[in-house]
């Protein structure tokens, strides 16, 4: 397995990754055991409660549950640093005062250019 | 402590779901109340000991990472590894295979932008410069030959267009009662 390359469009799978079989230091081989027992712990809990006889309401997800109040909540955690200040004014402010300039001095233009008898549509 | 991890569970299966036990485990640990204890917070403010991310995020505390504290507003939400949902084993017998994610594992910041719909890093068949250079010399490469083209125009001699009746003299709004000169557009 060590000519193994690599299929087109697809990554090394980890059975194949070098370190699995190259790397035989204690901490490499803890922390894939650790992580491994992690992995193994949730999918214990996961297959206990889908095959629940006894078990009537949805499988909540607490990962996801997780993820969708930390992406519905930045603004608890948002300070006002150079760079959020920056996007905020290039983005929230500086469009509202170009995109007046830009309608305004355009119907004025035409409006003008109708009333001298110019406006070609 | 990791070990026991699985075996305290296997004791308390009766409670109303197992997300109840975990979350007992995790406040007796530390000092947070209630339903914030198993939600991301903030950095300083949660009071994070590094014995509660096994609990609370389901990682490794030597993997947990945060994302950088810019004011952006992620909190203490772990910055995993930027692979897309395409990226990840096909043969592997995930919980959700659609998504190819497994139930209660750690969701990327981005995890909507990365399902397989949607941005893949998976690796292309030929490097990023080889298909930027065959994209970029292709289309240079017209845009000069059309421009070329536009500069040098080819095309057959061509004279003014000539039309019968006396240069349509009646057509043209010519009255009928004066004699037009006579045209001759031809030559024998």
């Amino acid at each position: 397995m060590a000519d193994y390359r690599e299929a087109p469009l697809a990554t090394r799978p980890k059975t194949l990754d070098p370190n699995e079989y190259f790397n035989l230091s204690p901490d490499y081989r803890r922390a894939e055991a650790e992580r491994a027992a992690l992995r193994a712990g949730l999918k214990r809990q996961y297959q206990l409660q889908l095959n629940n006889p006894h078990r009537k309401e949805l499988i909540e997800d607490p990962a996801l549950n997780r993820w969708v109040y930390a992406r519905a909540n930045p603004y608890n955690h948002f300070k006002a640093t150079k760079k959020t200040s920056l996007l905020g004014a290039l983005f929230g402010v500086a469009p509202l005062f170009i995109l007046y300039y830009v309608f305004k001095t355009d119907r004025v233009r035409s409006f003008n250019w109708m009333c001298a008898g110019l406006w070609v549509c | 402590m990791r070990v026991s991890f699985v075996s305290q569970s296997s004791q308390c299966q009766e409670m109303a779901g197992v997300g109840f036990q975990r979350w007992v485990r995790t406040l007796s640990k530390g000092k947070i109340s209630g339903i914030s204890g198993l939600l991301p917070a903030c950095r300083s403010a949660s009071g994070v000991s590094k014995d509660m991310l096994p609990g609370k995020y389901n990682i490794r505390v030597e993997d947990y990472k945060p994302i950088a504290d810019n004011g952006e507003g992620y909190g203490d939400y772990p910055q995993l590894p930027d692979r897309s949902q395409q990226d990840r084993d096909p043969a592997y017998q995930w919980d959700h295979p659609d998504l190819r994610r497994n139930w209660n594992e750690p969701m990327h910041w981005d995890f909507d932008m990365f399902i397989r719909n949607r941005v893949d890093t998976s690796p292309t068949v030929v490097p990023w410069s080889t298909m930027c250079k065959q994209l970029f010399g292709f289309v240079g490469f017209m845009l000069f030959m059309f421009y070329l083209g536009d500069k040098f125009p080819a095309y057959q001699p061509v004279g003014p267009k000539q039309f019968p009746y006396n240069n349509l003299h009646l057509e043209r709004g010519g009255s009928p009662d004066v004699e037009p000169e006579e045209v001759k557009n031809y030559e024998i």
